[in-house]
């Protein structure tokens, strides 16, 4: 097992609504690796995205708040530290890209301007002239073509793929130890989508961060990731490497969201005919059930799944899943 | 399709506005407002008098004539001369405008600078206590009629007090200094409300915005975010709302000029309106419907330079 | 055939479900907000006091002369007496509902002219379009201050010529957004629906689009509403404004010869009237924005 770099533990996170406090992030743990990938797996709402910015403490507060729990980096505990050293690590040490390459962009400044700001941020040593070189090679590392004339222009004259691009070149310029991808290809056509999760398996390799791949589509994950943890309702119900997930989902839900995509049969590996949907609705953060979150949905529930709450355990190795009735194959 | 192009066709979209003001302006002085030799000559003028007076004014000509003299003066500024003071009503403007603009660009410009650096500390503390309270002051500020301002402050702080000149006004260099004090403090009072509860939306508006968080995500410092990033997106809608403004600095506060005596395009205005004065209120609609129209070209094009989203086409 | 209409009659079911829902929030949201519910009880307030004037229950005798000219404030007088011995209260109270009318009279005027042009230009498009944008592109390069002078000028003094002299001039804004708003609903799916089920260009316009504006107007009539209540003081100050009866313009004007000699409370009562009515107004446009704008949601 390679170095552990980030350790996220019981972290909760809690927002103030109207209709009163919710819990987004309920317990979460999951540790990231030097040099490999984590996917975090879960519908909307699931708190997928709010654990990512938690780490970043880029949670809006007021209304969120991080409640409870840890996540050390470096020996330090992120959510203690000062806001001028969490800045430090943001953009330097972790680096986020988001969903939305679209406006994710500052549209007033060049493309260029954009990548140069991060570098005179992090890495003062380097002479104007030494980060107008440096963006460019940035620019060309993420596979831009022309990257001399692309610095001067402006986010709208790109495509979404490109700006996607650029994006991951503003993440990656002060080689972070971390790099967290929000739904990085959600808002891109499919064709874009493997090419930008092609590019990010290349850089991961060529640079060794560890990547924190936050999606809802089990297909990227399968694609970039060799650890997966699947949310829901703001915990996390079954985590795996990536292979005994696919070929072994333990977790009733898991199974489901596998089931649901098309052109995949957990148990065959071939191209299935009938999709399936996972009945019933995601229960309200609002209204929680006193057991399983998934009780309602679930197709091997039992008296004892309705009464208590399963906490997430070990099954097989570092199979972990939080189920009373695991499925088993 | 380059600027310039754009330039041109938004000012061959000028003509037609300028024709339709031109045609308002005509029914409502030639058509709908009766026969000015009334006005002029009193109840009691003979019919020969009036006669007479219509064809001194032009009144006996074709309609179209008369409308076409009302275009072209849009273009000359020739607006002939003023029924109650026989000026000429261009060189009225002329001496007007410099009175007008010594109140309104110093209270225009403290009230502006005012504005957008509060909208900005307000959007910081956005939420807060200190945000609600601000917007609070400022649509006080604004419950109030002008009027009652104008009337409070020239009877307390410059009747009573003494603070201030009570009114009057000096031409020239520092002269005028003592006489637009009181005025502008309330002009400012009275455009500082609007003009916060404006840019605070502005900014609002962009601190919202994904890009504001990936700034957070790369490490920049909330300051530098408002400041740098945040500021030069909001400044294409401040450029814009500030650039409108412009001419009707030029054309004078009317009520605070009428009230402090300032000689101004105001005080013209208003005392045209008291007094029936047909060509001088004619020619200062015209005036300002072309100020108007101009500078929102100006404004148009101003926002295609300002932004580079703006595709031409 | 049938299984379309079905669809059809399905999807605007759902869309006036959703609108419903959506207006229901809005409410609770209203409802919820504090500053929005004293502001609805206090124009609740204003708007009694004016009808109650009408009506002649209160203020009736605002003109009956109750003790000497220009009496200072005291328990007797609780504003002063004017120039004519007459209470300044009653005056006041009188006043709202000049007031009141002239802000109802000119928001409805308003909104009426604004959202028939608007809808029309931004539904039909093409050269109806280019005509009505012509038209108020020309009509707002005009000082309204002008406009206003002329008008009355036309119609004579009095309320009537107050009341249209202020709606006249105010639409321009309303028509703007209302014909953006259309020419974005037009192209929508259920409004395609709607055509699918064979509705009219009256009944689509009607039904389905102006529901889906219909905060606009309610936010631009909250704001109008106060506007034209200061705006009515800028007319009795050019001697445009409402004549035999008292108002709330007409008496912060008579201040101007007033305040010389001390005489502070006709001023004074007025524009605290006008302040509190305005202010009220001011705050229920911004809640309603918070609860109606979707766009603002969440800010």
């Amino acid at each position: 097992m390679s170095q552990k770099i980030l350790e996220v533990k019981d972290l909760v996170v809690e927002f103030n609504t109207d209709r009163g406090k919710i819990t987004a992030v309920n317990g979460v743990t999951f540790d990231v690796h030097k040099g490999r990938s984590i996917g975090i797996v879960g519908e909307s709402g699931s708190g997928k995205s709010v654990s990512a910015l938690a780490i970043m403490r880029l949670i809006p507060n007021p209304p969120g708040r991080i409640a409870g729990g840890t996540i050390k980096f470096n020996g330090e505990n992120l959510p203690d530290i000062q806001m001028d050293e969490m800045r430090r690590v943001r953009g330097n040490k972790i680096a986020m890209i988001f969903q939305e390459p679209m406006t994710s962009l500052n549209p007033v400044f060049t493309v260029g301007n954009q990548i140069e700001e991060v570098l005179e941020l992090h890495q003062t040593e380097l002479s104007p002239k030494e980060r107008k070189e440096k963006t460019i090679d940035m620019l060309r590392l993420v596979g831009i073509p022309s990257p001399e004339q692309r610095v001067k222009e402006y986010p709208h004259q790109l495509s979404g793929g490109m700006r996607q691009r650029v994006m991951i070149a503003i993440a990656l310029s002060c080689e972070p130890d971390i790099l967290i991808a929000d739904e990085p290809t959600t808002a891109l056509d499919v064709t874009i989508q493997a090419q930008i999760l092609e590019l990010m398996n290349k850089l991961q390799r060529e640079l060794g961060m560890g990547i924190i791949m936050i999606t809802h589509d089990l297909g990227v994950v399968a694609e970039t990731c060799d650890e997966v943890a699947v949310m829901y309702c703001g915990q996390i119900v079954e985590r795996a490497d990536v292979d005994t997930l696919f070929k072994y989902p333990k977790h009733p839900y898991t199974k489901g969201l596998m089931e649901s995509i098309p052109a995949f049969d957990s148990t065959s590996g071939k191209k299935k005919e009938k999709l399936t949907t996972i009945e019933g609705m995601v229960p309200s953060l609002f209204d929680l059930p006193a057991g399983c979150n998934f009780y309602n949905r679930c197709v091997s529930a039992s008296d004892r799944c309705r009464e208590s709450e399963p906490k997430l355990s070990p099954v097989e190795g570092s199979h972990e899943v939080s189920c009373f009735n695991p499925l088993s194959l | 399709m380059n600027l310039w192009v754009y330039t041109f066709r938004r000012l061959l979209y000028v003509i037609p506005v300028l024709l339709g003001v031109c045609l308002i302006i005509y029914l409502l002085f030639n058509v709908v407002a009766g026969d000015p030799t009334h006005i002029l000559l009193g109840k009691h003028a003979t019919a020969k008098q009036m006669a007479e007076l219509r064809h001194e004014l032009g009144l006996d000509r074709h309609w179209f004539m008369q409308y076409l003299d009302l275009v072209k003066s849009a273009f000359t500024f020739d607006f002939g001369r003023s029924w109650s003071t026989k000026q000429l009503i261009s060189s009225m403007i002329s001496e007007g405008a410099i009175p007008s603009l010594t109140l309104t660009v110093p209270g225009f410009f403290i009230s502006t600078i005012c504005a957008v650096s509060l909208s900005l500390l307000v959007s910081f503390y956005r939420g807060g206590l200190f945000d609600k309270f601000t917007i609070l002051i400022c649509i006080s500020l604004m419950s109030i009629p002008s009027l009652a301002y104008i009337l409070f402050g020239q009877y307390f702080f410059a009747y009573k007090l003494g603070m201030f000149e009570i009114s009057g006004y000096d031409f020239g260099f520092p002269h005028f200094i003592p006489y637009i004090q009181l005025p502008v403090l309330i002009w400012i009072t009275l455009t500082i409300g609007p003009d916060l509860r404006f840019y605070r939306t502005v900014v609002l508006d962009e601190v919202y915005q994904d890009y504001v968080r990936t700034a957070r995500a790369k490490g920049l410092g909330e300051k530098l975010i408002l400041f740098k990033h945040v500021l030069k997106n909001a400044m294409i809608p401040i450029v814009t709302y500030v650039v409108i403004q412009i001419p009707f600095l030029i054309l004078g506060a009317l009520l605070i000029e009428s009230f402090f005596g300032i000689p101004g395009l105001g005080g013209i205005t208003l005392n045209a309106i008291n007094s029936s004065d047909f060509p001088v209120i004619r020619a200062m609609t015209i005036l300002s419907a072309v100020a108007y129209i101009i500078f929102g070209v100006i404004t148009d094009i101003l926002y295609t330079v300002v932004d580079p989203r703006v595709r031409l086409n | 055939m049938e299984n379309v209409q079905s669809n059809s009659f399905a999807t605007t079911e759902i869309k006036e479900l959703k609108s419903k829902s959506l207006w229901r929030h809005a409410f609770e949201t209203l409802l919820r907000d504090k500053t929005a519910v004293v502001s609805l009880f206090t124009v609740g307030v204003y708007a009694l006091i004016a009808l109650l004037t009408a009506f002649g229950f209160l203020a009736a005798d605002w003109a009956a002369e109750v003790g000497p000219s220009y009496q200072s404030p005291s328990t007797e007088f609780l504003f002063g007496t004017d120039i004519f011995g007459r209470s300044v209260v009653a005056k006041t109270l009188k006043g709202t509902q000049v007031a009141m009318s002239i802000g109802l009279s000119t928001a409805v005027l308003s909104a009426v002219i604004g959202v028939f042009l608007g809808s029309i230009a931004g539904y039909y498009g093409g050269k109806i379009d280019e005509i009505i944008v012509w038209f108020y592109n020309t009509f707002s390069s005009i000082p309204s201050i002008m406009l206003l002078v002329a008008i009355t000028f036309i119609l004579g003094k009095g309320l009537v010529a107050v009341y249209l002299a202020l709606g006249l001039t105010s639409w321009v804004g309303l028509c703007r957004l209302i014909r953006g708003e259309v020419i974005r609903h037009k192209d929508r799916e259920y409004v395609h629906a709607a055509s699918a089920i064979g509705g009219g260009d009256f009944r689509k316009l009607f039904k389905h689009i102006l529901p889906n504006v219909l905060h606009i107007v309610i936010i631009n009539f909250s704001l109008q509403f106060q506007v034209a209540i200061k705006a009515e003081v800028i007319l009795s100050y050019l001697g445009l404004g409402v004549q035999g009866q008292p108002s709330w313009g007409t008496m912060i004007d008579d201040a101007k010869l007033e305040l010389a000699r001390g005489v502070w409370w006709q001023l004074g009562a007025a524009t605290f009237a006008m302040f509190g009515v305005v202010l009220t107004l001011n705050l229920l446009g911004d809640a309603l924005r918070d609860a109606l704008d979707p766009k603002l949601k969440g800010k």
